[in-house]
């Protein structure tokens, strides 16, 4: 299993959540989460796109790339946000058939922290 | 044989000959059984009502163990905690998408809605990966190796029969998923 994708500067472009405010004061519940999508053998390339596509709203762009990234990588971050967030989209992806986990995106190994306050989002 | 799934004015059309619809029904059932929760006699009925279920495990099964996965993929204890919290309600939403689109092959013409299309996109993907564990296949050489299994005049064993059906319900559901995602395009 490869650690190459740590972090991708650009997961958190277009997810337009409106909530996510300043992050001066990180406080435990405030550490992002992120979604995790695996690659198989089984899952169509196109129907995985079209999951992306459907039920976060990216753009055929967007959906394609993170597609993309699962096949070639292995595996995408393809969401962020509160542990129940990301949860909630985790039982959508299984209802799916998509290999989905969730896990803490900062700590641990190389971890970049982008998760980190960087400024502002969305 | 079959026709491609088509993206039209009625919404998404396709066309199966009675023994595709046959073959497709058992295997929908099939995967309900899977996944149908088994009672237990001592089973809190207002828990199971909520979708709660405390004695929820991971799947000995390698098949239902892909259907119903682990949500952390190092921490076997909060993956149980969740499976507890989430499972049933997975199951049910699972075997809804099944039978619906089980109940779709007993009419004459396959028009599909928009939300008729998901469920028979899903029911086509839970089949392939149960399929596709029986079958062994591992990697993308693999799924290659059982790509290549086309005739039905092929089919002398389990195996390659199991083959077969997969590369059928495969051809089936990308060709609904390029229409799915043809309506999306139009819709804008």
């Amino acid at each position: 299993m490869t650690l190459s994708v740590a972090l991708g500067p650009d997961t958190q472009e277009s997810t337009q959540t409106g909530t996510v405010t300043s992050t001066d004061v990180l406080t435990a519940p405030d550490i992002p989460w992120n979604l995790v999508i695996w690659n198989d053998p089984v899952n169509l390339m196109s129907y995985v796109a079209y999951v992306f596509r459907s039920y976060f709203g990216y753009s055929e762009a967007k959906a394609n790339k993170l597609m993309l990234e699962v096949h070639k990588k292995g595996r995408s971050i393809v969401a962020h946000g509160s542990k129940e967030q990301v949860e909630q989209h985790a039982v959508a992806m299984h209802g799916y058939g998509l290999w989905a986990t969730v896990e803490k995106a900062t700590g641990g190994g190389d971890g970049s922290g982008s998760g980190k306050g960087k400024g502002k989002r969305g | 044989m079959a026709k491609a799934f088509k993206s039209g004015i009625k919404g998404i059309t396709g066309y199966l000959e009675p023994a595709e619809r046959e073959l497709l029904r058992s295997l929908f059932d099939d995967v309900v059984s899977m996944l149908e929760p088994e009672e237990r006699a001592n089973q809190d009925p207002l828990a199971a009502l909520v979708g709660l279920d405390s004695e929820a495990r991971e799947p000995s099964d390698r098949a239902l163990r892909r259907l119903l996965p682990n949500v952390s993929k190092n921490d076997a204890a909060a993956s149980l905690e969740f499976r507890r919290y989430t499972e049933r309600s997975l199951r049910e939403s699972k075997i809804g998408a099944l039978k619906a689109a089980s109940l779709g092959l007993d009419k004459d013409e396959l028009v599909l809605s928009p939300a008729d299309a998901r469920h028979w996109s899903m029911a086509l993907n839970d089949v392939r990966l149960v399929l596709a564990e029986r079958l062994d296949i591992r990697d993308d050489e693999d799924a290659g190796h059982v790509h290549l299994m086309q005739d039905w005049s092929q089919a002398e064993d389990v195996e390659s029969y199991l083959a077969l059906v997969y590369n059928f319900t495969t051809w089936l559901q990308e060709s609904l998923v390029q229409a799915m995602l043809q309506s999306l395009d139009t819709r804008g």
